[in-house]
């Protein structure tokens, strides 16, 4: 079985959710590539069973420009059989929190087998350790059923 | 390594020899020359774009609607706004010259822009407050209020806090002083304007001073912004100065932070106690919400208990709700796709 983390991350909080996920993954038995924006040029999607997205929001909720690519990547790959998770980090004051997180969310549930969401306020806490764990049995029990 | 106690030079406009992309937040070589296209922390550039799209103007909210509203405040309700009013005021009022003081001394032209930026709009902020005075109450009224956030004992203790750090920037501008600037700054734009927020939020909750709440969400908005780059500022502040990044200066945002929440939670309880709806112990974990959040943007851990943000109507307006006719810097994409929930069969957590 094979999985990415792909992730973008100004101020390094996503890029921590992301290496709390692909520790809570390897704990599982499964190493993970962790592969930030701007290298997803190096990969294809099609060579992984699990993919998970990482992304911070800006701009009214947004995703942020260098993951537009990566979008469009899910959109116009076949990636129906891809088990997917999205998670991402932002700030409750902006009226769309984790703004990019549920946009990912909406396109992935059409074009891949969406398992899971996860939302982080800024940097993960303690508690945010076993909603991580969480993320990853999700996606790991969904590859299991689906495949 | 340098001394953080040795007083930062102020610098020249041009320094032809040096490159334009800066070698240092400060004591750093730079030209004085800005190429967006070749700074230090490219990031910069993205945020600047960010803040200058933010661009508003007070008069493009029209008050109409508030003025006539006004008369039907309770008296207590419109002696709290116009207290709160001038406070504000006040703390905008100390923003805009300190920024352009630290550009001074801040060698990375990039980061200099932006605060620039951010002065500008703390010249704003401080001007909306007075438009919204002007169209409340006659100029002896706004006056009187000014004069008793000037006298006001409490306020001032707050404010004294953030004016010695500022203060001894300026008699002394050393790094050290630049870092306790730095996060009193964080305590003046991330802490101290939040029970005012709350207090606008919460007119707003009753649709009553829209306009001015619109007018508060478009501050907040820039203040958030700041925030975010000003614990930028010393994250790459603290990196690049390893001096600087000592278990004291760790303590001393501890503690600096503490103490505007304590400062916050003593102002809450005087100037919002005759306000119903707004429950003071919930805004006392609100604060410490608030300041954990502060500590996490500075790559801290949390100071007090976790917990889920308590007040969650303190938010910015949408820009749908704010009825934001302005196109967005960055393009707006139509998403086709329609909302999903967990109800599609997969898990939200
Ligand atoms: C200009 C700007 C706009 C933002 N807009 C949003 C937003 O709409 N929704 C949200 O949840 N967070 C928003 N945020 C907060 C960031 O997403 C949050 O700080 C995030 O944790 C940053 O992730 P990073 O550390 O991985 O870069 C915004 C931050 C900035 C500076």
């Amino acid at each position: 079985m094979k999985a990415a983390i792909i992730y973008t991350s100004v101020t390094g909080n996503t890029s921590a959710l992301a290496e709390i996920i692909q520790e809570k993954m390897e704990v599982k038995g499964l190493a993970a590539d962790l592969i930030p924006a701007d290298e997803f040029q190096k990969i294809h999607l099609n060579e992984y069973d699990i993919v998970a997205v990482g992304t911070y929001s800006w701009d009214n909720g947004e995703i942020p420009l260098e993951m537009e690519e990566i979008y469009e990547a899910f959109e116009s790959a076949n990636v129906k059989g891809l088990t997917t998770g999205v998670f991402g980090t932002g700030d409750s004051f902006y009226p769309y929190y984790c703004g990019a997180v549920d946009l990912f969310r909406d396109m992935l549930y059409v074009h891949t087998n969406l398992a899971v969401t996860l939302k982080v306020e800024l940097t993960p806490q303690e508690e945010d350790l076993a909603r991580c764990e969480k993320f990853c049995d999700r996606l790991l029990s969904e590859v299991a059923v689906f495949s | 390594m340098s001394d953080i106690n040795q007083p930062l030079t102020k610098i020249k406009l041009l320094n032809p020899t040096y490159p334009n992309k800066a070698t240092g937040l400060i004591n750093g070589e730079s030209s004085g020359l800005l190429n967006w296209n070749d700074i230090a922390y490219p990031q910069m550039y993205d945020l600047y774009q960010t803040l200058l799209a933010n661009f508003w103007k007070a008069q493009e909210i029209n008050m109409q609607d508030d003025i006539k509203q006004w008369d039907y405040l309770t008296e207590t309700e419109k002696d709290i706004f116009l207290r709160i009013n001038t406070q504000l005021a006040s703390l905008d009022s100390l923003q805009t010259p300190t920024m352009t003081h630290v550009m001074d001394y801040v060698t990375d032209s990039s980061f200099k822009a932006i605060f620039a930026v951010i002065a500008q709009q703390e010249a704003v902020h401080n001007e909306s407050y007075s438009y919204i005075l002007s169209s409340l109450v006659p100029l002896r009224e706004q006056n009187q209020r000014f004069d008793q956030a000037k006298e006001d004992p409490i306020v001032r203790k707050r404010n004294q806090l953030i004016l010695d750090s500022y203060e001894s920037f300026r008699e002394n501008p050393t790094p050290q002083r630049l870092f306790e600037l730095a996060i009193n700054s964080i305590n003046l734009e991330g802490i101290y304007f939040y029970a005012g927020f709350a207090f606008f939020y919460h007119l707003a909750r009753q649709q009553k001073m829209l306009k001015t709440s619109t007018m508060i969400s478009y501050i907040q908005r820039d203040e958030m912004q700041h925030a975010y780059f000003v614990s930028q500022f010393v994250r790459i502040l603290l990196t690049e100065n390893p001096e600087l990044n000592t278990e004291e200066n760790i303590q001393f945002v501890y503690n600096t932070i503490d103490q505007a929440v304590q400062l916050e939670k003593e102002w809450a309880d005087y100037i919002l106690k005759d306000i119903e709806g707004i429950d003071l112990e919930e805004f006392h974990g609100y604060v410490e919400y608030l300041a954990n959040k502060r500590f996490r943007q500075i790559g801290l851990d949390n100071y007090y208990p976790e917990r889920e943000n308590p007040m969650q109507w303190i938010h910015v307006f949408s820009d749908e709700m704010m009825n934001e006719t302005k196109s967005d810097f960055f393009e707006q994409k139509s998403r086709t796709y329609t909302k999903v929930s967990s109800s599609n069969g997969f898990d939200e957590l």
